[in-house]
């Protein structure tokens, strides 16, 4: 794993007046941690993105705030993004520490190609995207791989108790887990294209308290 | 076509689509997504036309999710009435949509064909739409 850095500043701004700093040109942060205080922060934003691309949500960042030393290392925890510009609006940092294990949530990625695919004969389904461990932070690797070229018929799946990891990560989730699988396709009914009109539609039933109902019916 | 099975109140007021959507903003399901740039009422017939273009594109070679669900009763009066007489009866069923809202999924086929598929369901829709992909989790 290679060691990313990052710089960082203490923010006084807080509260609406962040705007003003994302016009130039920082993204507000926030560090925060086991036995520590959260601490307002502000870096750069374009820092911050490259840092968000090389780094995702599994490495670990050595984290320079002014000339505080030494370091602390923290994980990316959470990214807030404009939901329709996908411009960086806040990011959440994670103190670790190297001596005490973390829970989080590592990516799946997929690898390989599996023969059904390829024929076209089933779609693949992932179940989960993310999967919860807990481990040292030293221990802690960027991503799981799933190899798809075990996956030969349709309807087989890989759960998490297939997947292999290192002996120092415990896997939290649980071992039945769906993670990926290949579906059959979905048959799509021709007479669906030329369904006959639907009747009007109809009321829907009223949700009403029992009492109201049960005194209509004695009357 | 879609609507509640059941329902509190019959009737709605009208209500405002101020601001941008909170939730339903991310891809959740699929590889790929349908997102809405402007506010609007979707009824359930246009979320059904959407749906059918997909599903005639798509046909048996991918899975797609529809991310909304006209819960919004309209009402209207019947045609040469005249005003009062209290509220007219519902009409139809409507989403309540405003920007940043993912309306549909897309997975198990192509960027390419999914784009097209996406592009043939924004167009039975009555606003301006995107097409998004799936956020990246792990780095280079």
């Amino acid at each position: 794993m290679t060691q990313l850095e990052l710089r960082a500043e203490v923010r006084t701004i807080t509260g609406k007046a962040v705007r003003r700093l994302r016009r130039e040109g920082w993204i507000p942060a926030v560090l925060y941690g086991p036995e520590t205080s959260s601490r307002p922060l502000q870096i750069l934003a374009r820092e911050a993105e490259e840092i968000i691309y090389r780094a995702g949500t599994s490495h670990l960042i050595t984290l320079f705030i002014g000339d505080e030393r030494p370091a602390p290392q923290v994980l990316i925890r959470g990214v807030q993004r404009d939901p329709i510009r996908r411009n960086l609006l806040h990011v959440d940092f994670y103190r670790v520490q190297m001596d005490k294990p973390i829970t989080m949530e590592i990516p799946i990625v997929l690898v390989g190609s599996s023969p059904v695919l390829e024929r076209r004969e089933g779609i693949l389904l992932q179940g989960k995207q993310t999967l919860e461990i807990e481990c040292l932070p030293r221990d802690l690797i960027e991503a799981v791989e799933v190899d798809l070229s075990v996956l030969t018929e349709v309807d087989q799946q890989i759960t998490v108790a297939d997947l292999t990891l290192p002996p120092t990560i415990r896997v939290l989730d649980a071992p039945d887990e769906m993670v990926v699988r290949i579906s059959p396709p979905e048959i799509v009914a021709e007479e669906e294209e030329v369904a006959a009109p639907e009747p009007a539609a109809a009321e829907p039933e009223l949700i009403r308290r029992r009492k109201v109902v049960e005194e209509e019916e004695e009357e | 076509m879609l609507m509640p099975k059941r329902v509190k109140y019959r009737k709605q007021m009208r209500g405002r689509m101020k601001g941008r959507e909170s939730r339903g903003t991310e891809v959740a399901f699929g590889e790929y997504g349908l997102q809405a740039l402007e506010p609007a009422w979707i009824t359930s017939r246009q979320i059904e036309a959407a749906r059918r273009a997909i599903v005639r594109f798509v046909r048996r070679r991918g899975k797609y999710w529809i991310r909304i669900f006209p819960d919004k009763p309209v009402t209207a009066k019947p045609a040469e009435t005249r005003m009062g007489k209290g509220k007219g009866a519902v009409d139809h069923w409507v989403a309540v949509v405003r920007p940043g809202r993912i309306l549909f999924e897309l997975a198990g086929l192509p960027e390419e064909q999914a784009r097209e598929a996406m592009r043939l369901a924004a167009n039975k829709l009555p606003i301006k739409c995107q097409f998004v992909t799936r956020e990246k989790l792990v780095g280079e």
